[in-house]
């Protein structure tokens, strides 16, 4: 049987692109799929150069993308995922996809003429919108649940291991680079007091507001977490330990001088903060400790005050304890 | 189980028929580069498909290196995917011949490009050799400065029977080339190009 019939009503209903270069990269023809998606009518670009029909594709590395089919007689490709698209052309998903133009994949075939020889480069273009929203919102759960994995779920700052981990590269850079950086390691004074009299929701709020409250004192490049219970620990990089004491006082008098509402009730805290500071002796634990042992002092001198790791601290610690 | 090996003139045959398939190759390189591309005598080597992902790991082992498959389908049930293995730092310089350097293309693009050269011109080179002609599906990056890239081969090789291993060196006048092509073919479509070698033998 002879299919001679075939080829014009399947390039009439194809549901791809079909555009036909010559070797001049001039418009020999452009199926329907193509001419109704950029309103454009086959006589009105037939013989026209294929970047003037279509100003917007990328120029310089798509005429060397089909030179290279032409001088090679092998086919190239261009997909979707590398290069969302070559000719700005509409989609069918307006309302589902957020991106204007339709995704492609795209297909550069080398074609001979069998009676002149005369070389032509054929595209094949394919709709990868589909796959290319798919792929968008897998990667944006994909983000949303790093960042759930990396936050505190009551307060909304780092949460312990991932603070953790970033102070593992911080202390590292700082050790490279010879940067200073600071730590602050503070917690809620009577805390345990304020759950027993107002219960745990109001604890709940006050952790919350306090969270939000110092992180509005803080940089963006400060790493400030929940080390656990009413325990935080902020990250100061780039910060001698001055700069790290003149944050903590300012944190210190912020909490102590404002009040948190409470089912009409102000209620009244205040932090104890112990700040460390990152030398080249230091590892992230040490850094931890100090600031923790000085936190410690601070709680021991009477709360709402910053103290200062020196030395002396674990000296102090032992009598303490023994 | 059939018994998928080359015997010693198919394998002569085979190599020869390559041999010709990359002057074929590098002689159109050397036009569309418009420099001297000197293609030394390829090494090729049948080994089961499993044992590939070992004979790699030395070869790439902590270097930035890129992998890229593509698949391709010819007449008579001749089918397979190749590989091509390379070093990053050694893309860098075909892309300047290619004139990568002179418009923002990202790098996975630029990787899929020079591969797909690198190998269709080889394909279509062997697919004449062997009197047939293929078509190709698009070039994917499967690893690409990573270092996991032996754990993508093993997933990879296991779909294969038996895997053609071609070790490409491309000289170009200022610069050496080297990469790794490996053929992969799964059973069915080895039996056809042993078919197909005969043929060939045959007709000498």
């Amino acid at each position: 049987m002879n299919i001679d019939w075939l080829s014009g009503p399947l390039l009439q209903q194809l549901n791809s692109g079909v555009i036909l270069l010559n070797q001049q990269l001039q418009i020999v023809y452009i199926n329907p799929y193509i001419c109704r998606r950029a309103d454009i009518q086959l006589e009105s670009v037939q013989g026209k150069d294929l970047f003037s029909a279509f100003p917007d594709a990328p120029k310089a590395w798509l005429s060397r993308k089909l030179n290279s089919v032409l001088s090679l007689q092998s086919p190239a490709f261009s997909s979707w995922e590398q290069r969302q698209y070559l000719f700005k052309l509409p989609h069918l998903r307006p309302i589902s996809s957020a991106n204007q133009y339709m995704a492609q994949n795209c297909n550069m075939l080398p074609l001979t003429e069998p009676t002149s020889g005369e070389h032509f480069v054929c595209l094949l273009i394919e709709d990868a919108t589909d796959a290319y929203v798919y792929q968008s919102q897998l990667q944006q759960s994909n983000l949303q649940l790093q960042q759930v994995n990396r936050l505190d779920g009551l307060t909304g700052v780092l949460n312990r291991n991932y603070w953790q981990q970033q102070l593992e590269v911080e202390v590292q850079r700082a050790g490279r680079y010879q940067h200073p950086l600071s730590l602050l390691f503070f917690d809620l004074d009577k805390f345990k007091r304020l759950n027993d009299d107002y219960g745990h929701q109001a604890g709940d709020i006050v952790l919350i507001e306090v969270a939000k409250l110092i992180g509005s004192l803080l940089r963006e490049t400060d790493l400030f977490g929940r080390y656990g219970g009413e325990e935080f620990a902020i990250i100061l990089p780039d910060t001698p330990l001055q700069g790290a004491i003149e944050v903590a006082k300012r944190i210190c008098r912020r909490v102590a001088a404002t009040p948190i509402e409470y089912q009409q009730q102000q209620l009244m805290t205040s932090v104890s903060v112990g700040v460390s500071q990152f030398s080249t002796a230091t590892s992230a634990d040490e850094l931890i400790q100090q600031a923790d042992l000085a936190l410690y002092q601070a709680k021991r001198n009477g709360r709402n005050q910053v103290v200062t790791y020196y030395p002396e601290l674990i000296d102090s610690l032992k009598k303490v304890k023994s | 189980m059939t018994d998928l090996s080359f015997t010693e003139e198919q394998r002569d045959c085979l190599q020869e028929l390559i041999n010709v398939a990359m002057g074929l190759a590098s002689d159109k390189l050397a036009r569309f580069l418009n420099t001297f591309v000197h293609l030394q005598v390829p090494a090729i080597g049948l080994v089961n498909a499993a044992e590939i992902p070992e004979q790699f790991r030395g070869q790439y082992q902590g270097l930035n290196s890129s992998m890229i498959s593509l698949g391709f389908f010819g007449d008579g049930g001749l089918r397979g995917e190749t590989i091509l293995l390379y070093q990053l730092e050694n893309a860098g310089k075909i892309a300047a011949l290619l004139g990568y350097d002179d418009d923002a293309t990202s790098e996975a693009e630029m990787l899929t490009d020079i591969s797909s050269i690198l190998t269709t011109t080889f394909l279509n080179g062997l697919a004449e050799q062997l009197d047939n002609s293929f078509s190709y599906a698009a070039p994917r990056v499967i690893s690409s400065r990573d270092n996991d890239f032996i754990s993508k081969l093993e997933q990879t090789a296991f779909h294969w029977q038996l895997a053609l291993k071609v070790d490409i060196r491309y000289e170009l006048t200022d610069y050496s080339f080297d990469c790794n092509m490996i053929l992969l073919i799964p059973g069915e479509a080895v039996l056809k190009l042993k078919t197909i070698l005969d043929n060939v033998l045959a007709d000498f």
